[in-house]
């Protein structure tokens, strides 16, 4: 009796807790809800917490309210000179309004990501044609980007009921055949670098060779001429002796320096002298008081 | 089905910290509200506390039941934070609190704890080939360390941090990238890219609510494309060469120059050596000139003629000589040349064999004897003078 009441009972709060849990929800921080009664939206301003709602009657939507991302593909852009670029970018969103969300999305993200990354694609695309390689890779992005972004989030915003964060592009390739040419143009670049470095060291080379020979000459001929000064120096020296002593006795040293002179002149026996007798060098052969 | 959203039905990409809503939490939920309305049917039943029930066998298990599950309950909600970490409580969905580490208790299935790590530094890696200023092309590989400063904003605000900090990232390094030369990202401005990315990067996390810090960005590696490589190790190579003919042509001026020096050097002591001799000889041969004069002067006539006949017997007794008086008129005169002739010649004849070689030797040698008889015949004029 007792056991069938309690078999009973737990029946009955089995069923009614799963009534219950049909009709509570918790609705997270990082969510957004949207109601619908038959399909009609009733109440979308849910604050994060618990609700409930009517089983059957009610169905419940939730969306992702934290910041999304639409990744667009690589896409072939022309800009203003005419040559291709491949263009990467991605998007960053988040959903405000989220009745809007839902009724512009029929309540799917994925279409709310196409929308958008088609719209991004053709600012992009307008934002690119009118400019050349440098003003988009370097000169205006930023400005660029803000342009886009802040173009792109007021349609979305009416729209879609959602907002743009930030617009980026991630890259900007250029496509193979035209890299080719930009690497022959940066070889050329590196050629001339080198040969002007090699030249540089040629130039550099030459001019310390020709310092130091130059020095050397310099060198040398200063060497030389402090040389002959010396011996200049000696010479002068030596006929001053000379002179001091021979102006003594002019005559005798006339006489012995003759002698010597003959002395050396006919050292060896296969000498031949064929002169004149009274030539002045034989003065004193002939005469020793030299008349 | 939304009953359970916060447990079983977990849709949160973060992972970690769902420990708590794992195995048997839905089970272990309905046993205890089953048990918490069996309490109220029977109503006038004491609390399930009370040791002296007196209702019977039916009613003691379920109290004991209930115990154990209010214990299992309790124990359940304990959770530890480590030192690393922080933990985001939801409760009910709505954001409560952010814990830091310790023992920490919070309500099963009411709240929702999301443990992150805090001080991990994690690492970001992106490479690829960047267009510069110039529109050259390079070769970056970049590293960006970074942690979750903000767990609240990591757990919450952004659907994919960790894609967004990819993209982030790439968008970030080729912009600075995009407004630098070449020369800059490869040399002398990486400090600078690095630096400047990691400024632009921050900016972007902080604007889609990453909750991530950057700590360092790293230019890990900036060179030129594979495709242009060789040409810029043309340009190194170039430099060193540069550098190598430089040094080469250095090498040689500090030869050059001592050996000139050196050379100098010998000629200025040659110079003095010959300023010493040629004074010194003079000084000698003047003493010795003036020692002869002071006997001479003691007897001029004598001295005069012994001197005069030692000469000439000397010279008479070592030389051929022909002596031709021309004043003497129209005498005709005989000269032995052939005589003359032998007796110069008889030298050269008395070599046996006389080839080529020979006589270019000995031209060669008779060459050097005039050479040197000329420079002492000019030596001695010198002295002469």
């Amino acid at each position: 009796m007792n056991n069938n009441k309690s078999l009973f009972v737990i029946a009955l709060i089995l069923i009614a807790l799963l009534v219950l849990s049909s009709c509570a929800f918790v609705v997270k921080e990082t969510e957004k809800a949207v109601l619908l009664r038959f399909g009609e939206l009733v109440r979308t301003d849910y604050k994060p917490g618990l609700y409930f709602k009517m089983p059957l009657v009610h169905e419940l939507r939730k969306f992702d309210a934290r910041i999304q991302t639409v990744d667009s593909q690589p896409v072939r852009m022309l800009n203003s000179e005419n040559k291709f670029m491949m263009v990467d970018s991605y998007a960053k969103f988040r959903i405000v309004d989220v009745s809007r969300f839902y009724v512009a999305t029929r309540g799917d993200e994925r279409n709310a990501v196409r929308l958008l990354a088609e719209q991004i694609n053709n600012r992009l695309r307008n934002q690119f044609g009118v400019r050349d390689l440098h003003e988009v890779v370097s000169g205006q992005r930023d400005q660029l980007m803000a342009d886009i972004t802040k173009n792109l989030n007021e349609s979305a915003q009416k729209d879609l009921g959602v907002e743009i964060v930030d617009v980026r592009v991630k890259r900007i390739d250029l496509p193979p055949e035209v890299s080719e040419s930009v690497f022959q143009r940066m070889r050329a670049g590196r050629e001339l670098q080198a040969r002007d470095h090699r030249a540089k060291g040629q130039e550099a080379s030459e001019r310390i060779r020709a310092n130091a020979d130059r020095q050397k000459v310099v060198i040398e001929a200063e060497a030389y001429r402090q040389a002959e000064e010396l011996r200049g120096a000696g010479d002068a020296e030596a006929a001053r002796v000379y002179a001091d002593a021979y102006s003594k006795n002019p005559e005798f040293y006339r006489f012995s320096r003759s002698l010597t002179a003959y002395r050396d002149s006919f050292k060896d026996k296969s000498d031949i002298l064929l002169m004149a007798p009274d030539s002045q060098f034989f003065r004193y052969l002939k005469d020793p008081e030299g008349k | 089905m939304a009953w359970n959203e916060p447990g079983g039905n977990n849709k949160d990409p973060w992972g970690g910290g769902n420990r708590n809503n794992d195995g048997p939490p839905d089970l272990d939920e309905l046993l205890r509200k089953m048990q918490q309305k069996l309490n109220g049917l029977f109503g006038g039943k004491p609390s399930p506390s009370d040791e002296g029930a007196p209702s019977g066998g039916a009613s003691f298990p379920w109290s004991l039941v209930l115990i154990v599950l209010a214990v299992v309950y309790g124990l359940w909600g304990f959770y530890q934070v480590d030192a690393s970490q922080s933990a985001v409580v939801l409760r009910l969905g709505k954001y409560h609190e952010t814990v830091n580490s310790g023992l920490h208790w919070n309500p099963p299935l009411i709240d929702n704890v999301t443990k992150v790590n805090m001080t991990e530094v994690r690492t970001e890696r992106t490479t690829g080939q960047m267009l510069t200023e110039d529109a050259s092309i390079v070769d970056v590989v970049l590293q960006v360390q970074w942690h979750i400063d903000d767990a609240e904003s990591f757990v919450l605000r952004v659907a994919d941090p960790l894609k967004s900090l990819q993209e982030a990232t790439d968008s970030a390094v080729r912009h600075i990238v995009g407004s630098q030369t070449l020369n800059g990202v490869i040399s002398q401005n990486r400090t600078q890219v690095a630096a400047e990315t990691q400024s632009r990067l921050q900016e972007y996390l902080d604007l889609y609510q990453t909750g991530i810090r950057v700590d360092v960005v790293n230019l890990t590696d900036a060179k030129a494309p594979r495709e242009v490589q060789d040409a810029f190790d043309d340009v190194v190579r170039a430099r060193e060469d540069e550098v190598r003919l430089q040094n080469e042509a250095q090498a040689y001026a500090n030869q050059v120059i001592p050996v000139a020096r050196g050379q100098a050097q010998r000629m200025l002591e040659e110079a003095e050596a010959y300023k010493a001799r040629v004074a010194e000889s003079a000084r000698g041969e003047a003493a010795r000139f003036e020692k002869l004069l002071t006997e001479y002067q003691r007897a001029p006539e004598v001295t005069r003629e012994r001197m005069y006949l030692d000469t000439v017997q000397d010279v008479m007794s070592n030389t051929s000589k022909v002596m031709v008086d021309v004043e003497g008129g129209n005498n005709m005169m005989y000269l032995p040349l052939d005589k003359l002739a032998e007796s110069s010649a008889s030298s050269a004849n008395q070599r046996p064999q006389v080839t080529p070689q020979v006589i270019d030797e000995i031209s060669q040698r008779v060459i050097n004897q005039l050479r040197t008889e000329a420079n002492n015949n000019n030596r001695r004029a010198r002295e002469v003078r």
